[in-house]
């Protein structure tokens, strides 16, 4: 089964609809555009390392990692638990600090930013979905994805319109007022994929989103994340141990035991994959 | 971050929780409601004695026998015998006080009266004929005794309108005899009744003259008290000044340290009072304020737990873009909101129940009570509670605050 194929399965066919409404909102009026100069890297790790010390019991969880990730790159990262994958991620997405190495991000050295900084680096240039959702209960969907706005400089009049902008981008634009108990664990996804989405950040971060899904909807997810790449123009960075969600990245570095075992194109693995599934 | 978005979020999180919330600032709104009682009452109590003090008349002087009392130990210099037949004639002399337009001995103590087989114990004031408007009393039935009564000795009474209905009921007590210290004493005159809250109960008293509770009823040739009364209230300084002089004279005293006398006016007495009754409801109100630390630490405790509980969601907040600052402020305004509303609902249980109190007080105390409101103490009340929630709030907020948020996310 080839990408392809899988996008005209009649089990996605709600993401080939969300697709279309997309495209016909697109029009360049669009708020969200990011030039996918492909040259440019957003994220460089150098010889990137973390140890946890814990009582006298060092841990190390990541050595010796280094990769570039372009600006406008889908990459998944993948890997069997306890491989570091996730650590990876926090140090990517500054919600943990590395050890050992160095990290640059959109041209800058991490190190170089105060604490407040990252937090606005975080607001600005960073998305976050995570697998276990984190929407705010008994909150509307409107006000869970107004969130991240609050911590921005935007004023807030333009949050509303925002907001909405960003759920019609996922096709929740029906649901604004329900709050996240009413929603199905697809639809919230969603929200979370909005909310990630709405301060217009450089990158997104994806950190098993498909993982408390069922298949369709996770289908769904996917093929969202791959239209915010795609079309948009973010860059999404996936964490993920499911061969299949991953094949929806151009570009798959695997992790093992903290080390980089390999970093392919999608394109080189497809037949590979094909065995793996079967 | 916008402090409206944290006032709202803040009101939000408050009314998802609203028992837990409500059970929470119990104990700021019992301080505060405790605050309010006590200062509205404190300042009923002080309005009450002070209209009393000033209803003795603005140009009222009082001598009093002994030194000034310098402290609590002092006690024993006020009972003294200084006063005498000497001074008061002096004081009444115009070429010594030429302002004093009227001049009162005053003798006082407890003793039992009775009339056939009952008896009553009450206070007795001996004093002179002026004593009706010095201490602005009007008889309900018979009238004040004489200053031939005053000057032949005369057993003659004047008595408060509880002691006439214990001993005579519902009869007439005029032209009756009661006997005190065993000798007999003809009612001249019932005085209206006052009312419990009178500085002085004047329904249980018996008033004679001072000749004659001097030598029959106390055995004693000095007074307890000199009332003065000056001319005009401009003339009060002065007259202090000559009353002053005349005593040291009389009692050959050169160093005015050494007075064995002292003269207060009425403005001295109110400011006393006033000193008094307000150090009183402090220390109430202060003793009131140990429940709003108590209550502090329950919105501490509560704050703790809810840090706990949202650890995904400041988890969520920082890894969304939320500073330390933003996630600080937004723990420290629940806190305060918090006890900012137990503060309010504190004020207005407080006016309620004093409201309350003051008209149950007013039954038993008679018109002198009024129902005052400071609006200091709603002030301070208010104030009070919010700086609570701001010291207890700072903790819990801070370990909010210091959360990392991956750790945050982490939490299960």
């Amino acid at each position: 089964m080839s990408l392809r194929a899988k996008r005209s399965n009649p089990v996605t066919n709600q993401g080939d609809r969300l697709l279309r409404e997309y495209t016909r909102k697109d029009d360049g009026k669009h708020a969200y555009y990011h030039s996918k100069s492909k040259d440019m890297n957003i994220i460089s790790e150098k010889n990137l390392g973390k140890t946890y010390e814990n009582e006298d019991v060092s841990t190390i969880a990541l050595r010796e990692v280094s990769f570039d990730i372009r600006k406008g790159e889908f990459v998944a990262i993948m890997g069997p638990s306890g491989s570091g994958k996730s650590t990876l991620l926090q140090i990517l997405g500054l919600l943990d600090n590395s050890t050992a190495g160095k990290y640059i991000f959109d041209d800058k050295d991490i190190n170089e930013y105060k604490d407040d900084a990252i937090a606005h680096l975080r607001n600005e240039k960073m998305g976050f979905v995570f697998q276990a959702f984190n929407l705010m209960p008994r909150v509307s969907i409107l006000k869970n994805v107004e969130l991240p706005l609050v911590y921005s400089p935007i004023p807030e009049k333009e949050w509303e319109e925002r907001a909405r902008k960003a759920l019609v981008d996922v096709g929740l634009e029906h649901r604004l007022d329900h709050e996240p108990s009413q929603l199905s664990g697809g639809e919230k996804q969603r929200v979370a994929i909005a909310r990630a989405l709405v301060c217009n950040p450089e990158v997104i971060f994806a950190d098993e989103p498909t993982g408390n899904l069922d298949s369709k909807s996770g289908q769904i997810v996917m093929e969202i994340l791959e239209d915010l790449n795609k079309r948009l123009g973010h860059t999404v960075i996936l964490i993920t141990h499911e061969t299949y969600t991953a094949e929806h990245a151009e570009r798959i570095i695997r992790l093992k035991d903290g080390m980089i075992e390999s970093d392919i194109k999608v394109e080189e693995r497809l037949s590979a994959k094909d065995n793996f599934v079967k | 971050m916008r402090f409206k978005y944290s006032l709202q979020s803040s009101l939000r999180s408050l009314r998802t929780h609203k028992s837990r919330s409500l059970l929470t600032i119990l104990g700021i709104v019992i301080g505060i409601t405790s605050i309010i009682m006590v200062m509205s009452l404190g300042q009923g109590a002080q309005d009450l004695i002070l209209g009393q003090v000033q209803g003795m008349g603005s140009k009222t002087i009082i001598v009093v026998p002994g030194r000034q009392p310098k402290g609590p130990s002092d006690v024993a210099q006020a009972l003294s015998d200084s006063l005498k037949e000497r001074d008061f004639i002096a004081i009444s002399n115009i070429a010594n006080v030429p302002t004093a337009r009227r001049v009162m001995p005053i003798v006082m103590g407890a003793a039992s009266a009775a009339y056939g087989s009952d008896t009553y114990r009450l206070t007795i004031f001996g004093g002179g004929s002026a004593m009706a408007e010095l201490f602005s009393l009007t008889t309900e039935t018979g009238t004040f005794f004489t200053d031939e009564e005053v000057r032949g000795k005369q057993e003659v009474a004047v008595i408060g309108s509880k002691v006439k209905t214990e001993l005579f009921g519902d009869g007439d007590a005029i032209g009756e005899r009661i006997r005190i210290k065993g000798r007999n004493f003809r009612i001249v005159g019932v005085l209206t009744e006052q009312g419990s809250g009178s500085f002085v109960n004047f329904d249980e008293v018996a008033l004679m003259p001072y000749t004659t509770a001097q030598q029959y009823v106390f055995g004693i040739k000095y007074f307890h008290r000199l009332f003065i009364e000056a001319d005009t209230e401009a003339d009060i300084a002065r007259t202090v000044a000559d009353i002053q002089v005349t005593l040291r004279s009389t009692h050959n005293i050169d160093n005015p340290d050494k007075d064995d006398f002292f003269v207060e006016t009425q403005a001295d007495i109110a400011e006393r009072i006033g000193t008094i009754t307000t150090a009183l409801t402090l220390f109430l109100a202060a003793m009131a304020s140990i429940s709003l630390i108590v209550g502090g630490i329950g919105i501490m405790n509560i704050m703790l737990v809810s840090v706990t509980e949202r650890t995904r969601e400041i988890g969520l907040r920082k890894a969304i873009g939320a500073t330390y600052r933003n996630i600080l402020t937004q723990f420290l305004t629940e806190a305060v909101v918090l006890t900012s509303v137990g503060g309010a609902i504190g004020i207005a249980l407080g006016a309620g129940l004093s409201f309350i109190a003051s008209l149950i007080l007013t039954q038993v105390v008679g018109s002198g009570w009024h129902f005052t409101f400071p609006i200091q103490a709603a002030v301070l009340g208010f104030g009070t509670a919010a700086f609570v929630g701001l010291i207890f709030g700072i903790y819990p907020a801070r370990q909010a605050a210091k959360k990392s948020p991956m750790e945050a996310l982490r939490y299960e």
